[in-house]
């Protein structure tokens, strides 16, 4: 499995033309709380363990993403985040 | 040393060295206590809260640890005793913000008789009270919130006892403020924080949470998704609702809204002869 970035802090991150979606991997419990409560099911969990045992989700799907942060303001954990992507 | 690097737009106000939370997964605090930070955040970045001024209290409880994440000064006192604890420290010092967070069974149990006393007296303070129907840090033991019929640990026929209404019971006292909202609608706890941050005297918000670990394992809500969703479709909002509205019944559904939002003289202004009531 390829991970398009990964720095010191494990990140698992996706852009589309409109939004990037950003998951803080030792942070997830894999609740799986976002990948509910998405409206467009951009999310789905991983084959990637982290530190503590857990599968975080992954943005796949991120050119459904709307922006709508539901999965950044239901996390438990400050474990994702939702950008917008500045137009040129 | 942890993570020091700020990602997050809620990690400037945390403790990220004790990130992640001892919280389980799937846990309803944590979304609660995001909710609360957003609310903090944006009353700090346009200028009307100062962060030094921040103070937050909390006794014990998975909800009362709230205090031991944020990065604020925060005392984490006992069981029951933070509302006391806020109101001697504003009494102290006026310009404080106290924040006091707690579960159902440390603010309304053990603690019931200082929330009177302090919406009583319109004490200058904010309490976040997280109702997850159950003692949760002990592991489940009935809670004065946990509806009838439940078999908790300690009642393992099922809960004999009536459930309170802390919101109703609030309401009926001085505080200038008091509303319900529920972790299934993040924004609301957002909004009402924000207000609450706001407004001088008692302020009092019941934040109704998902406790998938001990109180799921009681009702057989054990997965947090599936806990996340009952809780959700039992949420009736209503944002004009009366008082005699306020319900919360596992069964019959859980209002949430605003109940009281006055400016009755506070505490402290009354203390000051600011305001003369008498
Ligand atoms: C004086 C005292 N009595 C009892 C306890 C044990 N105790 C610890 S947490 C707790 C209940 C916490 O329940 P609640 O306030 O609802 O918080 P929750 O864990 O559900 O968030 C109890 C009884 C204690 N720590 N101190
Ligand atoms: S912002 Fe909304 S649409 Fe985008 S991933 Fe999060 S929940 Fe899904
Ligand atoms: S026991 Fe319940 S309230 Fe406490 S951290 Fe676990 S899920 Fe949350």
């Amino acid at each position: 499995m390829h991970y398009p970035e990964s720095t010191q802090l494990n990140l698992l991150r996706r852009t589309s033309s409109k939004f990037t979606v950003t998951v803080i991997v030792d942070r997830c419990k894999e609740c799986g709380i976002c990948i509910a409560v998405c409206p467009t099911k951009v999310l789905s969990i991983s084959n990637m363990i982290n530190k503590h045992g857990y599968r975080p989700p992954e943005p796949l799907n991120i050119d459904k993403c709307i922006g709508c942060k539901l999965c950044e303001y239901n996390c438990p954990d400050f474990a994702i985040f939702v950008e917008k992507v500045e137009q040129p | 040393m942890a993570v020091t690097q700020y990602i997050h737009p809620l990690d400037k106000h945390l403790r990220l060295e004790r990130i992640p939370t001892l919280y389980c997964p799937g846990c309803g605090l944590g979304i609660g206590l995001a909710s609360m930070l957003r609310a903090l955040d944006s009353r700090i970045k346009e200028g009307s809260i100062d962060p030094d001024k921040v103070f937050w209290v909390g006794g014990i409880g998975c909800s009362a640890r709230m205090v031991f994440y944020v990065n604020y000064d925060s005392a984490h006192v006992i069981h029951g005793r933070a509302i006391p604890f806020a109101i001697g420290a504003v009494l102290a010092n006026p310009e404080l913000k106290a924040i006091v967070v707690g579960g159902d069974g440390d603010i309304a149990g053990i603690g019931g008789n200082h929330l009177l006393h302090a919406a009583r007296r319109n004490v200058d303070l904010i309490v976040v009270m997280f109702t997850n129907f159950v003692y949760a840090m002990t592991g489940g033991q009935v809670a004065p919130t946990t509806p009838r019929g439940v078999k908790t640990t300690t009642t393992p026929r099922g809960n004999p006892e009536y459930p309170m209404n802390a919101v109703k019971l609030v309401t009926s006292l001085n505080a200038n403020y008091v509303a319900r909202a529920s972790i299934t609608t993040p924004h609301y706890i957002e909004q009402y924080f924000y207000k609450a941050l706001g407004k001088k005297g008692f302020r009092f918000i019941e934040v109704v949470s998902a406790c998938p670990e001990v109180y799921g394992r009681h009702i057989g809500l054990r997965n947090p998704v599936e806990m996340y969703n009952e809780l959700k479709k039992r949420v009736k909002h209503k944002p004009k609702a009366s008082i005699e509205e306020a319900e919360i019944d596992w069964d019959k559904g859980i209002v949430t809204g605003e109940f009281v939002d006055r400016d009755n003289p506070s505490y402290i202004e009354i203390l000051r002869g600011e305001q003369s009531e008498i």
